[in-house]
């Protein structure tokens, strides 16, 4: 967002500091900047303010919901009313759930293996799409950016809807072989490890798309001239160098997995496949919710995380040697497939069709339905445009779209304004950097629902009026999103050598020069991937806020769970489609923009 | 033990359900009336936390209620469990934001935690003594009757179950599902109704034999879970609203209800919050609300209106039209057994 002159007043929020970017080529080769000891660089650049301030904004962010999971887990049962006491009873509990290393066995194996699909999906889309002459290669971003587009009911309720056993695959099953069967089981642990890595594909595809499209293509060329095929040109050069991003996502990516809720519960309870979060979701659940119970879970995943985390940093400590945008200029040239360039084509078009193309047709489907029904030819002449008209002849939802876009787009500017500042101290391991990469993580275990309690408690006993109002869910949602943003901004950061750096601040550059003429053009294509990450994620959100949302700032996402939760299966649907689209437009004239800009930067 | 009293069959209902007509306190109340609306108009507006359709309940009420009295009505539409949990967290720091809260389930936690304000709402004078708390905690809205429903294409008629019995059938294992909502209409009702209908003994024993028949647990809606018997993926499910079932059935879609020995009959209530910023709009917006007037548009929805004056949009749907049995589990009753019914669900289902 900042620091680019291309008009864009449509998805940018009034108050964003617009800086224009003076000379977008690429540093010049040939000059030589002068090697000075890092250290010394650092001690007079006057980084200690910077890391200080943003540890501290971080930590106001983080700390308070952290002291709430902590109280809470330590609450008496009886919560609701504020009973006093000290008890480890809520973490007895968590011991003493039926087969605990039946359940931990099952949420390492979703975790996992979901984390491998989305990863090499993800990862194999981003390199074909950045690195070769693969056709088809924009479908992917459409794929990626509709599926994350669409609101998550929608997509979990038409994959059951696809492998159900009146789905169509089944169907076909049926009608090939003639027999009873349903070989396809959806609630199953390979549904949910299926459903949770496709969710979470298209956040692989962007952030890996980010690390690609930056990468210094020399060295694979070189690795070309000297004899390597192109598969060897990616194992050793392609891959290693993308290791330290690859790592840190692919950790990511398993803490998302390990903590999620939803799907499991949504997609395993029918089935009897429980996993470690499954106990979690019944509880909160109940009435009134056991957040005391959710909350001991969510403070042992955070002492995990955290183990996990210290291991993390000693691999990425030499973060450095896998720099490769230095201060030479380069230019990324596409990867000639040859004939692979048709295979290459062909798995952007399976995987459109498969995550994309699939679910959205069920929806579809769903949408023109006078009633959920199974897919075949002979109902279709049924099909309606009632809903359509339902929904577009309210002005309620019309009134909601303001607040949805007004909250999205300006969580995403602060998170990315936030966590470019605090990837890049992370990335550098300069002042504090250390500090806030670990506090920044710690909003991913929160439960919607804990995170929910502690900003209503907050809000009541503040002196602002911010109780039910968009400000209060814009907070909620800084905090849930900042660790995604964190990961575009500290693997981008991760790639940009710091003799760029260097160089300008011996030519004088303060930090706020430094991080703005260097770092933030260098970082855009990740930037922008985060903020329209954060933005589509944020406008359909659900949890926050059904809790936070007073009479004047009800967003989409409450009118589409009002929907759901009233029965109208065909409304969401309809809905979900309408909001889809708006979203793809925006998201597309966003993409447009910010590869204009990208082009300018890379001079690709 | 179960009162006895509770357990209705066809006729006695519809003597209950028309023992209302006429009850109502006239005239004497017009200058309480008077006196109420002046307050509520004073107070300018009236905040309620709903789970009811927007597009179709909420928004109607709404108009309706600031067309006849000026008050503006804001709304914050949320699930039972968002409301839950906002109401105990404002009453918990002691700066209550809502008026009106409507739901049967967010009702007892909330009732729990001494948060409900005592209101006996003139317009509720006249409907049966099931469907209102008798200090007024607590007010019926509309009804919910629930009970099995089976997807027609994969289920002849004839091989439709008629008695509790007929669910033990080998045919059935492995494909029926229900909501595993904890709640009056999920399975604690049900488990509550085979017990109140069969007795304890020999309602434990087929409760055990309905366990080995391995019932799907849905993590969702009464309502996605009649979807999902629509759409083929169960050919049976246990516990769905009748009222959705007649929605579903007159958009041409292949499900049928079916009252078995007894369906399950609870209410869905509208209350009022201790200390609440408009007390008086609140109280007024009650009656609105619980008016013939406030009732048509809940029954315009699809909902089966708590007013007997009402009739249902499909008159059968009540028991009485429809000449069905009912045990009627009001939410003080569910209140004292839904430890047992909950531990029953939790250790013979899950």
């Amino acid at each position: 967002m900042v620091g680019t002159a291309e008009p864009r007043a449509a998805i940018e929020p009034v108050g964003m500091p617009r800086v224009v970017m003076p000379g977008a080529e690429p540093p010049q080769p040939g000059t030589p900047a002068p090697r000075i000891a890092a250290s010394r660089y650092w001690r007079r650049s006057g980084t200690a303010t910077l890391g200080i301030v943003v540890t501290v904004i971080v930590a106001a962010l983080v700390l308070p919901p952290v002291w709430t999971l902590l109280h809470t887990s330590f609450a008496p049962e009886e919560t609701g009313s504020s009973a006093g006491g000290v008890t480890l009873g809520n973490y007895v509990l968590l011991l003493r759930s039926r087969d605990p290393m039946g359940l931990l066995l099952n949420s390492l194996v979703f975790s996992f293996v979901a984390m491998a699909v989305s990863l090499a999906v993800g990862g194999v889309l981003a390199w074909l799409v950045e690195r070769t002459d693969a056709p088809f290669r924009s479908l992917a971003y459409v794929t990626a950016i509709i599926s994350l587009a669409t609101p998550f009911i929608l997509y979990v309720t038409a994959w059951i809807f696809l492998l159900g056993r009146a789905g169509p695959l089944n169907d076909i099953y049926r009608q090939f072989t003639g027999t009873m069967g349903s070989p396809f089981n959806i609630n199953s642990l390979p549904g949910m490890i299926l459903v949770e890595a496709f969710l979470w594909s298209p956040l692989v595809f962007l952030l890996m798309s980010a690390t690609f499209r930056t990468a210094n293509a020399e060295m694979e060329e070189a690795a070309r001239i000297s004899g390597a095929t192109v598969f060897e040109s990616i194992r050793f050069v392609s891959l290693k160098l993308a290791r330290p991003a690859i790592l840190a996502l692919a950790m990511f990516v398993f803490i998302l997995n390990l903590e999620a809720f939803e799907v499991p519960a949504l997609i395993g309870i029918p089935g009897r496949v429980d996993v470690l979060t499954t106990e979690i979701f019944r509880s909160v659940k109940e009435f009134p919710p056991r957040i005391g119970y959710a909350s001991a879970f969510s403070v042992v995943m955070l002492l995990v995380i955290s183990v996990l985390l210290y291991f993390y940093g000693r691999i990425s400590r030499q973060a450095e040697r896998y720099a490769s945008i230095t201060g030479k200029g380069y230019r990324p040239r596409p990867l000639r497939l040859g004939r692979g360039r048709w295979l290459a084509g062909a798995i952007i078009v399976v995987n459109f069709v498969i995550v994309l193309l699939a679910p959205l047709l069920a929806v579809v489907w769903i949408a023109i339905m006078p009633f959920i029904r199974p897919m075949r030819w002979d109902a279709l002449h049924t099909a309606t445009f009632k809903h359509f008209l339902d929904v577009t002849s309210s002005a309620y939802y019309l009134s909601l779209v303001g607040n949805t876009l007004i909250v999205a787009a300006g969580v995403a500017t602060a998170a990315m304004m936030l966590t470019l500042v605090a990837g890049w101290l992370a990335a550098r391991r300069r002042s504090c950097g250390r500090i806030i990469d670990q506090l920044i993580v710690v909003p991913l275990i929160f439960p919607g629902i804990v995170l929910g309690v502690a900003l209503l408690e907050l809000a009541l006993r503040s002196p602002i009026p911010v109780y039910g109002t968009l400000w209060l869910i814009g907070l909620a949602f800084l905090i849930h999103y900042m660790p995604f943003g964190m990961r575009y901004t500290y693997a981008g950061v991760l790639q940009i050598h710091p003799e760029l750096e260097q160089a300008a601040h011996v030519a004088g550059a303060s930090i706020r020069q430094n991080i703005i003429r260097i770092v933030l053009p260098l970082l855009m294509p990740a930037l922008s991937s985060a903020w329209l990450f954060i933005f589509l994620l944020a406008s359909k959100e659900m949890s926050l806020p059904l809790l936070l949302a007073g009479a004047s700032s009800q967003t989409i996402a409450v009118a589409m769970f009002n929907l759901w939760a009233n029965g109208q299966g065909s409304d969401v649907a309809v809905l979900g489609l309408l909001w889809t689209a708006l979203m793809t437009g925006f998201a597309t004239i966003f993409y447009i923009l910010s590869r204009r800009h990208s082009s300018a930067a890379f001079g690709n | 033990m179960i009162p006895r009293r509770q357990v209705l069959v066809a006729p006695a209902c519809a003597i209950l359900f028309e023992a209302g007509d006429g009850l109502r306190p006239a005239a004497a109340d017009a200058a309480d009336d008077a006196q109420l609306i002046e307050a509520a108009k004073r107070e300018g507006e009236v905040t309620w936390y709903t789970g009811l359709i927007v597009t179709q309940v909420v928004l109607p009420l709404q108009s309706g209620f600031q067309k006849k009295y000026g008050i503006k009505v804001n709304f914050v539409s949320a699930g039972s469990q968002e409301t839950a949990t906002r109401l105990l967290t404002e009453g918990r720091v002691g700066t209550v934001k809502a008026d009106v809260f409507d739901g049967s389930a967010p009702f007892e936690p909330v009732n729990a935690a001494g948060l409900i304000q005592p209101y006996k709402p003139q317009e509720a004078a006249g409907y049966p003594n099931d469907f209102k708390e008798p200090s007024g905690l607590w007010t019926a809205q509309m009804v919910q009757i629930t009970g099995p429903a089976i997807n027609t294409t994969m289920v002849s008629p004839a091989d439709a179950p008629k008695k509790f019995a007929d669910l033990l059938n080998p045919k059935w294992k492995g494909v029926m599902a229900w909501s595993n909502f904890e709640e009056i209409a999920g399975p604690p009702g049900f488990i509550g109704n085979v017990l109140m209908t069969m007795g304890q003994d020999k309602g434990m024993d087929f409760l055990k034999n309905l366990a080995g028949q391995t019932i799907a647990n849905v993590p969702s809606n009464f309502r996605v879970v009649l979807d999902q018997c629509i759409a083929g993926q169960y050919p049976m499910v246990l516990s769905v609203f009748n009222y959705h079932v007649a929605i579903s059935q007159a958009k041409g879609a292949p499900v049928a209800w079916l009252p078995l020995e007894r369906s399950t009959l609870t209410v869905g209530t509208i209350a009022l919050l201790k200390n609440s910023p408009h007390p008086n709009a609140g109280k007024l917006f009650l009656e609105y609300c619980l008016s013939e007037e406030g009732q048509q548009v809940t029954r315009d929805a699809g909902y089966i209106p708590a007013d007997p004056r009402v009739p249902a949009k499909t008159a059968t749907l009540k028991p009485d039209a429809g000449h069905f049995a009912v045990s009627v589990i009001s939410p003080d009753l569910f209140r004292e057994h839904s430890k047992e019914w909950i531990g029953i669900y939790r250790t013979l289902f899950q």
